[in-house]
């Protein structure tokens, strides 16, 4: 008997996987609950935005017939072994023509070996760690069917010592989690201090777990110290824990870090304690250009937002779909190998809302990750914490974008 | 400057301790009357917070928050009473320890879908800007942690002794079956205990908020430290638990900052496991004689 | 019998062969993930339940032996290079070791104590694996790689075999070992801690045997967990996860292999079952009937056992570990000690609380946008569900259900052998066999036992008389060993007793019935001497784990039948003690008092609230166990008994011995008339 329970429910299982009828089957996967929340909602929710827009022109033309876009949802919960989980069952869906997401780094250790085994394409976004990229370099792999559209953390490290030294904050504490993206952070981090002439003195580095809500003890020792700046790598709420816990014992400092610093649970909860954090940004939610407003305007109208939880998220998700939809029109095919091959020669350019992508990737080299990497330095700014929201840091960065929206922005030759 | 560390941190941690101790009071307070404990006790504290939340979204002014808030918790409590533990009691069996477990499990999943998972701020009219006490960095925040304790468990305590009602408490606590012989209803005395300790539990949710942010799991940690204090101190200890509270709070405090925030936890955890080896009835409880 | 081990065997010979052939069938890498998992899962909770089950104790300390055991055997692979096989062996090791090391502070700890006990191992355990980052990688995790088995590297495929054949190992030795002397010995200690202990079976030490078992388990699960998922990180094995282990367990049902594995299933299948909302309001569906079905004979019945008929507990109650209990106590099986009768009373909360629970998760399966994000609701209103109206769990109740299906048997009785070989006749000198100098035995202020000096002699049958509070009682349970005297000499055929242990006392020869009854309330009668054979018939444990100890069960089971039909008890063997009639409860505890063929037993008030036919019963039952040679000590008011059995009686007063002598003299002593009726003469 209770091998027919047993059977019944796999059957079911299998049945009910769609069939594949004339769709382009992609998934979407990433945190939707939990600490890393607002970044895989927002994400798949400017995906979401990009497909509904493609599917309501009518979808992709592929060997003459229309094909829309079809999602399959997934939350990993910033769980790694949940990550495994879905990895392991989307492999074995069949006609998946790619996935698009992840935000944590552990996540996409966890589970991205199960996609790259089966060649199945992933662009991964916004999730940053450069573990998730250096990971095939060190495998060596000859062909890779991993992704990246996001400013990984060595662009990001680079701009946050740049930052403290030009602001002559000297004497830094460096603050992270103790995941692997705030490991690998701290890394950068101290990678690029040297790099950058040794111009900062790291006084004191200091350690937190997920889920801790009381960081007195680190601070404290950190004031001790004399930092004049907290180099922090870290996701939510903890950031958010730490802002008020410096207010508490009257730190002086400013925080500047990674991304997530411009989550809408560290603006919540840290409220003016936040004022003044800096954080690297693919994407500032200003209207200064006509597609930023209208990706603006159309996803708090979809979603019934005034304010975005995770720009840069949201962003990267859209112009991630589109680069994917680009691929899908010149393979044309839904086959995730021919995909993977159009993605990395894309002859078109897509116009995102973070800037116009000309030829994002190329050919796979393990001696060189960036070749799957769409970012460089200068698509990413500085953004500043003003009042719960995220602004321009350097108004020089706002001219610069405004000013050359109408230019194309293409991938220099390394 | 370094004995001005360890003050501030022996202070801060010991005020933490002090919400600890509030939440084993609770337990105290079931365990009396009918040596059963809400093993779902920090559901019960995180469910009272975000129904205050609720409230105060509402636009309802936080000093009427409050005793609502309180009465939501004793609420909840005499729910955890019904579903989960008299029909144990009743069979004289323990089975309320998975029922309540299992019924905290029902409070996580409701409120993580009907409040989201996301940690919250919680408003309060009490300022978190620090102030200088002695050279220590003191909140009002924690202040009045420390008054909410005390005050509520001063009202307890002087329920019990004073009212005749809460003799009836102290009468089943002591020889449940004299109680019943005596026409006090052992049962009706059970539901007393658990509303207390449901309303001991949203005041400990109300006063600890703002510090933790109202989250699903703003209060699984405090839970097992509340465990500790409670088994150290001893189950019948009364005001015991909050020096050992006290006591807790500020070893957690010094063990973050000697040895590694992330080994907080553990001299609350190994200090349960020895308690409950050396002596189950803890420091300040009463030893029992076998009968057979 | 042969029938009874075919359909038993059959089933489980069935169920091994379906599942080593799916991966051959059906070609779904994630399905052989799900099943891998599934037998990993199923090894972790039978080791849980024999805690849980077993010792009816709440233990929420096996995630962390999952824990433990798979960093012990990820590090065994990336720092010491071993093999498969040493890995595992060392990942059972560690958790053996920690789990006897947690039983030590655990160890004279029940319910809630015991329960947080193990819950702060449980954040211990996760605080040190995510902290001490140079050994365990801390929360960036550990890759693992997969080490070869005898060489050979092992696919998805082969691993799974592996797993599947360790579970087909841990099965077949746990039930060889929980249908033993071993399982019996586990649920005595869940029954009655004090009686376990004074029939001479070691509580703490069979305790700790019990939880290193389980705990052992857990670790060998974790070794291959970790070779499973080939990443660990210590944020999995944290409370969630125990909780969810704790209600499988619950829902499976508890005491039970099968259990364990429709727990397992259950556990692993559950997510996929969720995500698919048809599959999940049909599931809810079903389990909504059954409830309703189920209350409604409840209420209409006035019983809370709506699936339970009379037949059942006559059929089926003997440790039968493979299909599982079903004569389980109404309510909740994690009974303390003591008696309690049957519950017939009707209980609508029983009846009502389960409907309302399924009709909750059908109308979450209706109105619910993603039944996925309601998963712990979900999971936690079928587990009370479960636990109000179907505490013996899912396989609990399907073993009765399908016993009466397909007729099958009860497992076989021994054959009685003599009383005679059971119990010897013994050679009685009239010496001194049991000396009292000077006992004391104060509680504080309260002079219970003060100052006793007195002598048993071999083979003689002495009476302890005295007022209500004179100590007889204390004075007994100084002897037998439940408290330390405050000063005095105890000794046994000249030699010093020790003191203040039930268990050292009981391997002595002494042996003692209780005036509060001390049954093992969920045993069958048969059972409850048997228990206390345990220490007569040693076996080791390995060759008890290989099945190869049957001689001894069969020679324990003979005897105690033998001891049975000394006290009248034989025909009602498999009626569990909490159902038999209060006279017959007092006898099996006579009963099971003589299976380790005591030198002396004390009997403390075995006539008490006996009706008169009884009470002549018991005076013949104790002439028997007089003419064997044991020499007794016997605790009564009914003067009667005394007259008629006593050849030499001790009053006590006020803790102090105010007469001694024969039987007929003492009545007529001045100073116990006094005692006993406060002054005026009267007839005794």
């Amino acid at each position: 008997m209770k091998k027919a329970i047993i059977t019944t429910l796999l059957f079911g299982m299998v049945v009910t996987q769609a069939f594949a009828a004339d769709v382009i089957k992609i998934a979407i996967t990433g945190p939707f609950t939990g600490g890393s929340a607002p970044m895989g909602a927002s994400m798949r929710d400017g995906a979401k935005l990009a497909i509904s827009e493609i599917n309501a022109a009518g979808g992709i033309s592929i060997g003459g017939k229309m094909m829309k876009f079809d999602v399959t949802e997934r939350d990993d919960e910033a769980k790694n072994e949940r990550g495994a989980l879905i990895a392991q069952e989307l492999a074995s869906m069949s006609d998946l023509s790619g996935i698009i997401g992840s935000v944590n780094t552990g996540v996409v250790l966890a589970g991205d070996k199960h996609f790259q085994e089966k060649g199945i394409t992933k662009i991964i976004t916004p999730a940053a760690g450069s573990a998730s990229m250096t990971q095939w370099s060190k495998a060596g792999v000859k062909d890779n069917s991993i992704f990246r559209f996001a400013a990984h953390d060595g662009i990001q490290a680079a701009m946050v010592v740049e930052e403290a030294i030009n602001r002559k904050l000297l004497k830094v504490a460096l603050f992270y989690d103790s995941t692997n993206y705030g490991v690998s952070g701290r890394d950068d981090m101290l990678d690029q201090i040297k790099k950058q002439g040794d111009k900062l003195q790291v006084v004191a580095t200091e350690k937190f777990n997920i889920g801790d809500k009381d960081m007195t003890a680190q601070l404290l020792r950190a004031k001790n110290s004399g930092a004049q700046a907290i180099l922090i790598w870290g996701i939510g709420p903890e950031l958010a824990a730490i802002a008020n816990g410096m207010a508490k014992i009257a730190i002086k400092a400013p925080l500047i870090g990674g991304w997530p610093l411009s989550m809408s649970n560290f603006l919540d909860n840290a409220g003016k304690n936040g004022n003044g954090t800096m954080m690297p940004q693919t994407f500032i939610e200003e209207p200064i250009t006509p597609k930023a407003k209208a990706f603006i305007q159309g996803y708090h109208k979809a979603y019934k937002v005034t304010r975005i939880p995770s720009p840069v998220s949201a962003a990267q998700g859209y112009d991630a779909v589109y680069i994917f939809a680009a691929a899908v029109k010149q393979a044309q095919s839904t086959d995730t190998h021919k995909i993977k091959e159009a993605l990395e020669d894309l002859k078109e350019p897509v116009k995102g809302v973070i800037a116009t992508w000309q030829k994002p990737y190329s050919k796979w080299d393990p001696a060189n990750y960036d070749t799957h990497e769409a970012f460089r330095r200068d698509q990413v700014v500085m953004g500043m914490v003003k009042d719960g929201h995220v602004v321009f840091a350097n108004d020089a960065d706002r001219q610069r974008l405004t000013k050359s929206a109408t230019e194309v922005k293409g991938k220099k030759a390394k | 400057m370094h004995e001005s560390v360890v003050a501030q941190m022996v202070v801060s941690g010991a005020l933490m301790g002090l919400v600890y101790a509030l939440i084993a009071y609770g337990f105290q307070l079931t365990y009396s009357t009918s040596k059963s404990i809400n093993f779902g006790q920090g559901e019960l504290v995180m469910v009272s917070a975000f129904i205050c939340l609720s409230i105060l979204n509402f636009g309802i002014p936080y000093w009427l928050m409050v005793p609502l808030g309180l009465l939501c918790g004793s609420l909840l409590g005499l729910f955890v009473e019904r579903a989960g533990v008299r029909l144990a009691l009743e069979q004289k069996s323990e089975g309320w320890i998975l029922l309540t477990i299992i019924i905290g499990l029902l409070f996580f999943s409701a409120s993580e879908n009907i409040w989201g998972r996301d940690d919250r701020p919680f408003p309060t009219p009490i300022s978190s800007e620090a102030i200088q006490l002695f050279g220590i960095s003191v909140t009002p925040v924690e202040i009045s942690i420390a008054a909410g304790v005390f005050l509520i468990m001063g009202m307890i305590e002087l329920f019990k002794r004073k009212t005749l009602l809460g003799k009836a408490f102290e009468a089943v606590s002591a020889d449940r079956d004299a109680a019943e012989l005596m026409g006090i209803s052992a049962t009706r005395t059970v539901m007393l205990s658990y509303s207390l300790s449901g309303m001991v539990a949203a005041l400990a949710g109300i006063l600890v908020a703002p510090i933790t942010t109202v989250g699903p799991t703003m209060a699984s940690a405090l839970v097992l430290k509340a465990f500790s204090v409670a088994v150290v101190a001893g189950l019948d200890s009364g005001f015991g638990v909050v020096l050992i509270g006290l006591f807790l709070g500020a070893l957690e405090s010094l063990t973050s900052y000697y040895v590694g925030s992330g080994w907080r936890e553990a001299p609350g955890l190994i200090l349960l496991i020895l308690a409950l080896a050396v002596r189950p009835t803890g420091v300040f409880g009463k030893a029992q004689i076998r009968k057979v | 019998m042969l029938k009874r081990l075919i359909l038993i065997l059959g089933a489980e010979a069935l169920l091994l062969l379906a599942l080593a052939a799916i991966p051959m069938s059906v070609n779904n890498s994630f399905l052989l993930g799900l099943l891998t998992l599934l037998t990993i899962y199923a090894i972790l909770l039978i080791g849980l339940d024999i805690t849980v089950g077993y010792l009816g104790q709440v233990n929420l300390a096996q995630a962390a032996f999952l824990g433990l055991g798979a960093y012990t055997a990820a590090l065994a692979v990336t720092r010491f290079g071993c093999s498969m096989p040493t890995a595992l062996i060392a990942a059972t090791a560690v958790g053996c070791l920690f789990g006897g090391a947690l039983s030590f502070p655990a160890l004279r700890l029940e319910g809630p104590q015991f329960a947080l006990s193990t819950l702060s191992f449980m954040a211990l355990t996760t605080t040190v694996l995510n902290e001490w980052e140079s050994l365990t990688g801390g929360a960036q995790g550990l890759q693992v790689p997969r080490p070869p088995l005898f060489g050979a590297m092992l696919g998805p495929k082969g691993f799974y075999w592996l797993c599947l054949a360790l579970l087909v190992f841990v099965w077949i030795a746990m039930r060889n070992l929980l249908s033993s002397q071993w399982g019996r010995a586990f649920e005595a200690l869940r029954d009655s801690p004090i009686a376990t202990d004074a029939m001479g079976i070691g509580t703490l030490r069979n305790k700790a045997a019990a939880f290193t078992l389980g705990s052992g388990l857990g670790g060998l699960a974790g070794g291959l967990y970790a070779f499973n998922f080939q990443y660990l990180q210590p944020q999995v094995f944290v409370y969630d996860l125990m909780v969810i282990l704790l209600l499988g367990v619950v829902l499976g049902g508890r005491k039970s292999l099968w259990g364990a594995f429709v727990g397992a299933a259950i556990v692993v299948l559950l997510p996929n079952l969720l995500s698919n909302r048809l599959l999940f309001q049909i599931f809810s569906g079903v389990g909504f009937l059954l409830a309703l079905t189920a209350g409604v004979r409840g209420l209409s019945r006035k019983t809370t056992r709506p699936f339970h008929t009379r037949l059942q507990s006559k059929d089926l109650s003997s440790p039968s570990a493979s299909i599982g209990d079903p004569a389980l106590k109404p309510g909740f099986p994690i009974t303390p000690s003591g008696m309690t009768n049957n519950l017939l009373i009707a209980n609508w909360f029983q009846a009502v609380a389960p409907v309302v629970a399924m009709g909750m998760l059908v109308a979450g399966g209706i109105f619910t946008t993603n039944t996925e994000d309601w998963r712990k609701a979900i999971f936690a209103l079928m587990l009370f569900a479960v636990m109000v109206g179907l505490p013996e769990g899912l396989m609990g109740f399907a073993s009765g259900f399908l016993t009466r299906l397909f007729h099958i048997p009860p497992p076989e009785l021994p054959e009685a052998v003599p009383l005679d070989s059971v119990l010897a006749k013994k050679e009685t000198t009239g010496r001194p066999l049991l000396e009292l100098v000077d006992l004391k035995q104060y509680f504080g202020g309260v002079k219970a036992v003060d100052g006793v000096t007195l002598t048993v002699r071999s083979g003689s049958i002495h009476g302890l008389i005295g007022p209500n509070g004179s100590g007889k009682s204390t004075l007994v349970n100084v002897i037998s060993g439940l408290y330390t005297p405050t000063s005095g000499e105890i000794m046994l055929n000249g030699k010093p007793l020790p003191k203040g242990s039930l268990f050292k006392v009981a391997v002595r020869g002494v042996s003692r019935t209780f005036q509060n009854l001390q049954l093992f309330s969920e045993l069958s009668a048969l059972d409850n001497v048997m228990v206390a054979m345990k220490g007569i018939y040693r076996s080791t444990l390995p060759l008890v784990l290989l099945g190869l100890t049957r001689g001894n069960e069969r020679r324990a089971g003979g005897d105690s039948l033998a001891l049975l039909e000394m006290v009248g008890l034989k025909d009602e063997c498999r009626t569990p003690a909490k159902d038999l009639p209060y006279g017959a409860q007092r006898f099996l505890e006579i009963a099971r008092a003589l299976a380790r063929r005591p030198d002396l037993l004390i009997l403390d008030e075995p006539a008490a609230g006996l009706a008169q036919p009884d009470v002549n019963r018991l005076l013949e039952i104790i002439r028997q166990v007089h003419n064997r040679g044991i020499t007794i000590i016997l605790i009564e008011h009914h003067m009667d008994v005394v007259s008629e059995l006593c050849d030499r009686v001790t009053v006590l007063d006020y803790g102090k011995i105010i007469a001694e002598g024969k039987p007929d003299e003492v009545k007529r002593h001045p100073r116990v008339i006094e005692a006993y009726l406060g002054g005026a003469n009267a007839d005794s």
